[in-house]
C-alpha cells in the first residue's frame, strides 16, 4: 500500500507562511488544505512547520501517543497569561494533570444532578418574558444564557445574582487577548495585553473575596467552585486559594463559548430544518410537563434530541483544531515528524470525509454512529479528551427542551445564508442570524 | 462474558464504576492518568445489564463486552 507523504500547500508567503490566510478562517483554511493535499497537509505558521493531519488512524495515533512524545501544552502556552502561572500549561505535566482531574470532579454525575436543576431553571428565567411571539438575536441570546447558567453552576447563586455582569466583561477582555499576535508572543506590548492582565488581576481579585468569605463562613455549596475549595493533589496538599480563580477561567474558557456557539448552531438546524422537528418535540413531550424541572436522568436518555446536537457538532465542532507538539520523533504510517514539528488534528476536516459520512454537507440526524471511535471526535480523544463532554450535552440539551416543549422557530432570510464563521477561535454562525419563535398551538 | 478496557483511552471518570461497582473501580496512579480496572475477568451473567449501560455511558468508548 502506498503510504501518504505530506505535501506541501500552496500560497505560502516569504516570512509569515500560510499565517494570515490561516487566521482569516482556520476552518475553511484546513478544509482547502485537505482538498489540496490530501491525508497529510503541511503548512507553514509564521516559520512553524505544522502538519494537518485527516482520518481516523491519524486521529487514533495520535490519541494514543503519550505526553512525552506529543506534547499538547507546548502549542497552547499563549494561553498561560490568561489562565495563570501554576495553572495548566502553565505548571509542570504532572500537577497539570492533576488539575485536570480536578476539573473532571467538578464535573461527575452526583454534581451533574444539581447542574440539571439549576440550568433548567436559568433556561425558565429566562424565557418567562419572551412572550407569544418574537424574533431572536440568536449568538448574542445564548451567550447571554450560557452565561448565566455557567456562571450560576460555576460559582453559586449569590455571585451570578451580584457579579455575572461584570464577569462577562472581564471575560470578554480575556478572550480578546487570544488573537494572532498573542501566537507569537503573548507577552510582547499591547493595549490588548494590557486589558487582559488588568482584566485577569480584577478576577484574580473578586474570585478570591468569595473564596475568603465561603471559608470564613463555612458550610458547603452545590456548585463548582465548592469542588475546587475541596481540591487535594495526590500527596494531600491542598489546591493552593490563590490558583482557584485560575481554575474558573479555565473552565470557562473550556466550556463557555463552546457550548454556547452549539447551541446558536442547534437553534439554527433546527429552524431551517423543519422536517425534522416533529419527532424531536414528541420526544420532549414525553419526558417534559412543563410543571417541573427536567432530571439528570430524563435528559440522559433523549436519543433523538442528542443525535440531532451530534449532528450539529459533527458539521460545525466549535474546536476546529486540536495541536500537539512533537517532542519526540514520531512516526506515523512510515513518515517521521521530528521535535519541533506541530500535529493538527481537525475535527472540522475530518468530519467531512464521505467515506464515514456519506454527502458529508447534508445534515442529517438519523446518519448511523460510524463503528470507528477516531471517525467522530467532537470532544478529541484519548487520555486528553475533554472531560466538560457530559455536562456541555447536558446544558444543551437541557436548553432546547425548555424551548421544543413551548416554542416553535422559523429562520429569518435564506437557510444557506447562515454558514460557518470565526471571528475567533471558536466556530459559530455568521450573522445576521436571526430566529422567529411562535407559541406552540 | 468478558469485558474489554482500552486503556490507553480511559480517563478514569468512573462512570462505569458507578453502574456496576462490583465490575469496575477507578485506580490513581501517580505520574499518570486514573483509570478503570476490572474487578474480576469474567463477570457473572447477573451483572450484564449493568454492565451494557456502563458500556453505553462510558463517555470515552472505551468498554466492550466480548461474549
Amino acid at each position: 500500500m502506498r503510504q501518504p507523504r505530506p505535501v506541501r500547500m500552496s500560497g505560502a508567503k516569504p516570512e509569515t507562511g500560510h499565517f494570515e490566510a490561516f487566521l482569516e478562517n482556520p476552518a475553511r483554511f484546513l478544509l482547502r488544505a485537505w482538498q489540496e493535499c490530501g491525508e497529510l497537509a503541511e503548512f507553514d505558521l509564521a516559520g512553524m512547520r505544522n502538519t494537518l493531519m485527516v482520518g481516523p488512524d491519524a486521529h487514533e495515533a495520535v490519541f494514543r501517543a503519550s505526553d512525552a512524545q506529543l506534547s499538547a501544552s507546548a502549542p497552547y502556552q499563549y494561553m498561560v497569561p490568561v489562565f495563570g502561572e501554576g495553572i495548566q500549561y502553565g505548571a509542570p505535566l504532572d500537577i497539570e494533570r492533576q488539575q485536570v482531574k480536578m476539573q473532571a470532579n467538578a464535573l461527575r454525575p452526583a454534581q451533574m444532578r444539581s447542574y440539571a436543576q439549576v440550568i433548567a431553571k436559568e433556561v425558565e428565567d429566562r424565557i418567562e418574558d419572551w412572550g407569544d411571539a418574537g424574533e431572536l438575536d440568536v449568538y448574542r441570546e445564548f451567550q447571554k444564557l450560557v452565561l448565566r447558567t455557567s456562571t450560576h453552576c460555576l460559582m453559586g447563586s449569590e455571585f451570578r445574582n451580584k457579579l455575572t455582569e461584570e464577569f462577562g466583561a472581564l471575560y470578554h477582555d480575556l478572550e480578546q487577548a487570544i488573537s494572532p499576535e498573542a501566537i507569537l508572543d503573548p507577552y510582547g506590548a499591547s493595549e490588548i495585553f494590557e486589558k487582559r492582565d488588568r482584566a485577569r488581576g480584577r478576577l484574580q481579585d473578586i474570585i478570591m473575596e468569595v473564596v475568603r468569605e465561603r471559608r470564613a463562613k463555612g458550610g458547603q455549596h452545590p456548585d463548582m467552585l465548592q469542588t475546587f475549595m475541596d481540591a487535594e493533589y495526590l500527596d494531600g496538599t491542598k489546591l493552593p486559594d490563590e490558583l482557584i480563580p485560575g481554575m474558573v477561567v479555565w473552565i470557562m474558557f473550556a466550556g463557555f463559548h463552546t457550548s454556547s456557539n452549539t447551541a446558536s448552531w442547534t437553534m439554527v438546524e433546527i429552524a431551517r430544518h423543519p422536517e425534522f422537528v416533529p419527532d424531536l418535540v414528541a420526544e420532549v413531550d414525553s419526558i417534559y410537563h412543563g410543571d417541573e424541572l427536567l432530571s439528570f436522568a430524563s435528559l440522559r436518555e433523549i436519543p433523538l434530541l442528542e443525535k440531532f446536537v451530534f449532528e450539529v457538532l459533527r458539521l460545525h465542532p466549535p474546536l476546529v483544531t486540536l495541536m500537539r507538539q512533537v517532542m519526540e520523533d514520531f512516526e506515523y504510517k512510515g513518515h517521521v515528524f521530528p521535535k519541533g514539528d506541530t500535529l493538527v488534528i481537525s475535527p472540522y476536516v475530518s468530519h467531512r470525509i464521505p467515506e464515514y459520512f456519506p454527502d458529508p454537507e447534508r445534515f442529517d440526524p438519523r446518519r448511523p454512529v460510524s463503528e470507528n471511535v477516531f471517525a467522530y471526535i467532537p470532544f478529541g480523544g484519548g487520555a486528553r479528551k475533554c472531560v466538560g463532554n457530559a455536562f456541555a450535552l447536558l446544558q444543551v440539551k437541557s436548553i432546547f427542551c425548555a424551548l421544543l416543549s413551548r416554542y416553535q422557530f422559523e429562520l429569518v432570510g435564506p437557510p444557506e445564508a447562515v454558514v460557518d464563521s470565526m471571528p475567533s477561535l471558536i466556530l459559530r454562525p455568521s450573522e445576521p442570524c436571526q430566529v422567529l419563535y411562535r407559541r406552540r398551538s | 462474558m468478558r469485558v474489554e478496557i482500552d486503556l490507553d483511552l480511559c480517563q478514569g471518570h468512573g462512570i462505569c464504576a458507578q453502574e456496576a461497582p462490583d465490575v469496575f473501580r477507578v485506580v490513581e496512579r501517580p505520574g499518570a492518568y486514573d483509570h478503570v480496572e476490572l474487578i474480576m475477568e469474567s463477570p457473572a451473567e447477573e451483572a450484564r445489564g449493568r454492565i451494557e449501560a456502563a458500556v453505553r455511558y462510558c463517555p470515552n468508548r472505551v468498554l466492550r463486552i466480548v461474549d
